[in-house]
């Protein structure tokens, strides 16, 4: 993902359209400074020679897509045993590796050059390159764990995470010999060659999403140092400049692999967020007030606390994600990504705005530059809503295809008497809001968790009704029923996040980490609150747009658009003296 | 004999006999008009009258008729809208003396020729939208008392005259100017509210050169109508239709269309009911869709009687003002106009500066440079 989106009109081959976004690859540059090369040299870090197998696979057969189901209450109970995905060898191998990584990165001492240097040495510019290819083949789980080293330094975070999008792209766009001759040259090649690398943000390889032939997408690489490419400001300018098609990619496919950087954004966001935890701790704990330590406030540790909650959410809604892809053939986990990246954008937003009024008056900057990091990562390339409906269209598409023919039943009711009585009788439950829970759901978790078992079984129970309910209310016009599909997006990301939490805390009790008990606290807690909020959200869908007020937002709404002005006269106007 | 005496109860005792106490003035005292007389009719020159007759007799007599009389004359004062005016003529009722006393006054309209004048002058008020104040409540109260009709009438007026004031959605300022140019602004600006991108341009008909009537016109037509217009068929010929009336308030601003053909219904065969396919967006992060004009399909536009491309008001509705406009249109971002046949099919004609119709002002021009 990148920076800025970017609009750029590019006159080649079939190219026509605009060019809606770029994905920019870390650039590679030489440069070769003796004296930096003997200042790293101490503290290079070798790992083993150029492997000669690949990776083995290890991942179990395709399972249906697992939030896609839950909008028809199908649960994958499975799933409530949290991935794991690495073995033995491979955690060591990635503790080293990180240790070395954390080092330089938690040091605030250390340079940017210091930093990029070490992730050169430990190939972190080839981590999801094969073996073979003398990269580190690394799954999404590890991913995951880099990255959230990498990112105390947001900028580092942000490139590498490009970085490793950009590459897998490639691999599957190009062929093997333009692979072979293009992958060399961004991770391995130049490091033989002159023993130096420097990433730069506005040259080198970058990855051009294009329309083509109207409505079709394709990516193309453009090779740095070609003609035709000028920068301004953060928006890059393509005119007549030669490019490589990345062929062998089909749209879907591409998507899916773009669609990490919301993973990735994910995990930035909630490290973003821990920054400013630290930032509040470090802020409060030497301070008092009124003769009594700040730290005893009750405010200041709510605020903390929530800050926790949705940072273990996140957390766990992450791995559990990547879990999923690593742990099986062909996984269909883009609605997963898409609902971490919006969970954490739209909670750790407003936890970081709370954290960082604490210290808001004493220190400005830090805390305008933290939250402005913060802004920048939740936005970053897509808003919320788009986001949102993403999820919430390819949902009900799921759900859609096998609800067809009892929503034309229902919406044609005088011509299925018995089915609707039938229905009627079926759903008189649901209307009461209280549905049997029949997918026993706690059987699979530590028996502590039952009740936010059943909480959550009672959320994923109510999301049938909810898609039955907005496809019978609007038919295939449901795809323009924007504000309520945000709702179901909303409700459907809860689901994600409280299963995630539970299998986390659930696992965590039950193999004795440390500090487990606060993990079976914190999601029981989160349940909680959540279900609350996921049992508004599909009261409101089920409402209708008059009893949730959409209605009439949109109206206010629609005439501010028309008119521009704010509609109301001033609270002193008045029509006689 | 007793038939004609029945005849003659029946003539004379008519339902509205109670009314007739105060329904006839002919036998009433014969007023002195002092608005006759007065050489200029302004707002001073009517609160100098309505002066001279408080100060006339202390007792003010006939004042009922004075203020009768005084309403019948506002519109010609041009006053019939000021507040200021209507307070000075409640002035002229006398202070404390209609003031019920006890209960059977209170109950019996005491003093009614004076209510009824007092709810009269309301009445007009409120005819005219002008809407009292408190200060006119003070004074009704102090003629009056609590109990009186015209205080229950003003009362009711202060209830539901601020409700209707603003009950159209098309605002418009108190007073409305004077301009013809700048009132038929106001009334293209209205009727083309239905589409928020609608732009309105003032031209002069001096911009072509084959104009006869040299005046302004006001056109309007919004970004949408120019695709559409764009879009009709060379063969079939546009229509000028008019002139319509819009009121503003009392004015009247008469206004023209420039009407196409409408297009065929879009077929959609799609059935609402399937949702087994339904559409999903690609999901490739940051991508946002084509950016595709806005469908013109069904916009407010396209009506039963044809598609309406274009609006105007000239300043004389003159058909050759209306036809400047059609090659100002032309002119300002609608090429298609050189090359379809446009039919002026005006309902009456206006009152004309005549000129035939397509008759090219130029042949005229020509004429006149030969006599000349």
């Amino acid at each position: 993902m990148n920076v800025a989106r970017k609009i750029c009109i590019i006159n080649q081959n079939n190219i026509t359209r605009q060019v809606y976004r770029t994905f920019r690859l870390s650039s590679v540059k030489r440069e070769s400074t003796q004296a930096s090369q003997t200042q790293i040299q101490e503290e290079k870090f070798e790992f083993e020679d150029v492997k000669i197998y690949e990776r083995a696979e290890r991942r179990k057969a395709q399972i249906s897509p697992f939030m896609k189901d839950v909008f028809l209450s199908v649960f994958n109970r499975d799933l409530l045993a949290f991935p794991e995905i690495i073995n033995k060898e491979e955690f060591e191998d990635l503790e080293r590796r990180l240790k070395f990584l954390d080092s330089m990165f938690n040091d605030r001492e250390k340079t940017k050059e210091d930093r990029i240097n070490a992730l050169k040495s430990t190939k972190m510019f080839a981590a999801p390159v094969p073996l073979t290819r003398n990269g580190l083949a690394i799954n999404k789980t590890e991913g995951l764990r880099y990255l959230e080293t990498i990112a105390n330094d947001l900028d580092l975070g942000q490139i590498i995470s490009d970085h490793w999008i950009g590459l897998e792209a490639l691999k599957a766009g190009l062929t093997e010999e333009q692979y072979a001759a293009v992958v060399d040259d961004l991770t391995t090649g130049i490091w033989r060659i002159s023993g130096e690398k420097v990433c730069k943000h506005t040259s080198g390889y970058l990855l051009v999403l294009c329309a083509v032939e109207a409505s079709r997408l394709k990516a193309f690489l453009v090779h740095p140092k070609v003609e035709g490419v000028s920068s301004d400001g953060k928006f890059v300018k393509f005119f007549n400049t030669p490019a490589t098609p990345l062929d062998n990619v089909k749209e879907s496919h591409l998507a899916q692999i773009l669609g990490i950087s919301r993973l990735h954004a994910a995990t930035l966001c909630r490290c973003s967020l821990k920054n400013a935890i630290h930032t509040v701790v470090d802020y409060v704990k030497p301070r008092s007030m009124a003769g009594k330590p700040l730290s005893e406030l009750s405010t200041i540790r709510a605020a903390i606390g929530d800050a926790l909650l949705d940072l273990y959410a996140s957390e766990s809604a992450e791995y559990f994600t990547a879990g999923l892809i690593d742990g099986y053939m062909e996984p269909d986990a883009e609605l997963e990504m898409a609902m971490c990246r919006n969970f954490m954008a739209s909670h750790g937003l407003s936890s970081v705005l709370k954290l960082l009024s604490i210290p808001a008056l004493d220190k400005e900057l830090e805390c305008k530059r933290q939250f402005d990091d913060m802004r920048h990562l939740a936005s970053r390339g897509e808003t919320l809503d788009s986001v949102n409906m993403f999820i919430a269209l390819n949902g009900i598409h799921h759900a859609g295809k096998l609800m067809a023919q009892e929503i034309k039943q229902i919406r044609n009711p005088l011509f299925n008497p018995t089915f609707i009585i039938r229905k009627i009788f079926e759903n008189r439950h649901q209307e009461k809001d209280a549905p049997k829970l029949t997918l026993y759901l706690a059987e699979h978790l530590h028996p502590t968790l039952k009740q936010p078992a059943e909480q959550l079984e009672y959320c994923v129970l109510r999301m049938k009704f909810a898609c039955e309910t907005l496809m019978a209310r609007h038919g295939i016009h449901v795809s323009e029923a924007y504000t309520e599909l945000e709702r179901l997006a909303e409700a459907a990301t809860e689901i994600l996040v409280m299963t995630s939490v539970l299998s986390r805390a659930s696992r965590a009790y039950c193999i004795g980490l440390r500090n487990a008990e606060v993990e079976m606290k914190l999601a029981a807690c989160f349940v909680e609150r959540t279900k609350d909020r996921v049992k508004k959200l599909i009261l409101e869908i089920d409402d209708g747009e008059f009893l949730n007020l959409d209605h009439f937002r949109c109206n206010f709404g629609k005439k501010i658009l028309d008119t521009n002005t704010v509609l109301v006269e001033k609270p002193t106007a008045r029509t006689f003296w | 004999m007793a038939a004609r005496f029945i005849r003659h109860i029946l003539r004379n005792n008519s339902p509205n006999i109670l009314l007739k106490r105060w329904s006839s003035t002919e036998k009433g005292v014969t007023v002195f008009d002092p608005f006759a007389i007065t050489p200029k009719k302004d707002k001073k020159t009517y609160l100098e009258a309505v002066k001279m007759f408080e100060g006339r007799d202390t007792r003010r007599r006939g004042h009922v008729e004075f203020i009768y009389a005084a309403l019948a004359r506002m519109k010609e004062f041009g006053v019939e809208k000021d507040l200021e005016v209507y307070k000075a003529l409640v002035e002229v009722l006398p202070k404390g003396k209609f003031i019920p006393t006890n209960i059977f006054q209170a109950e019996f309209m005491h003093y009614p020729k004076q209510q009824q004048c007092a709810v009269d002058l309301l009445e007009q008020m409120e005819d005219n939208k002008v809407m009292p104040d408190t200060e006119m409540e003070q004074m009704l109260l102090n003629i009056f008392g609590k109990r009186g009709i015209p205080l229950r009438k003003f009362w009711r007026m202060m209830y539901w005259m601020p409700k209707f004031r603003n009950l159209s959605p098309w605002y418009l300022p108190d007073e409305l100017p004077n301009d013809v140019l700048e009132l038929a602004k106001l009334a293209v600006a209205r009727i083309t509210s239905v589409d928020p991108v609608m732009k309105i341009d003032v031209w002069q008909t001096e911009e072509v050169e084959a104009s006869l009537d040299k005046t302004w016109i006001v056109s309007a037509q919004s970004p949408i109508q120019k695709v559409l217009l764009s879009e009709q068929p060379p063969e079939d010929p546009l229509v000028v239709k008019g002139p319509f009336q819009v009121y503003l308030r009392e004015q009247i601003v008469s206004y023209f269309l420039l009407l196409g053909k409408t297009r065929p219904e879009p077929k959609d065969e799609t059935d609402v009911d399937d949702v087994s396919n339904l559409k999903k967006p690609p999901g490739i992060p940051g991508y946002m869709g084509t950016t595709k004009a806005v469908a013109v399909k069904s916009t407010v536009h396209e009506q039963d009687d044809g598609t309406i491309v274009a609006i105007c008001a000239t300043g004389t509705s003159s058909r050759d003002s209306l036809l400047s406009w059609i090659r100002l249109l032309e002119k300002y971002g609608n090429p298609v106009l050189t090359n379809i046949p446009v039919i002026f099919t005006l309902i009456a004609p206006p009152s004309d500066v005549s000129i035939q119709e397509i008759q090219p002002a130029i042949h005229k021009d020509a004429k006149n440079a030969e006599s000349n």
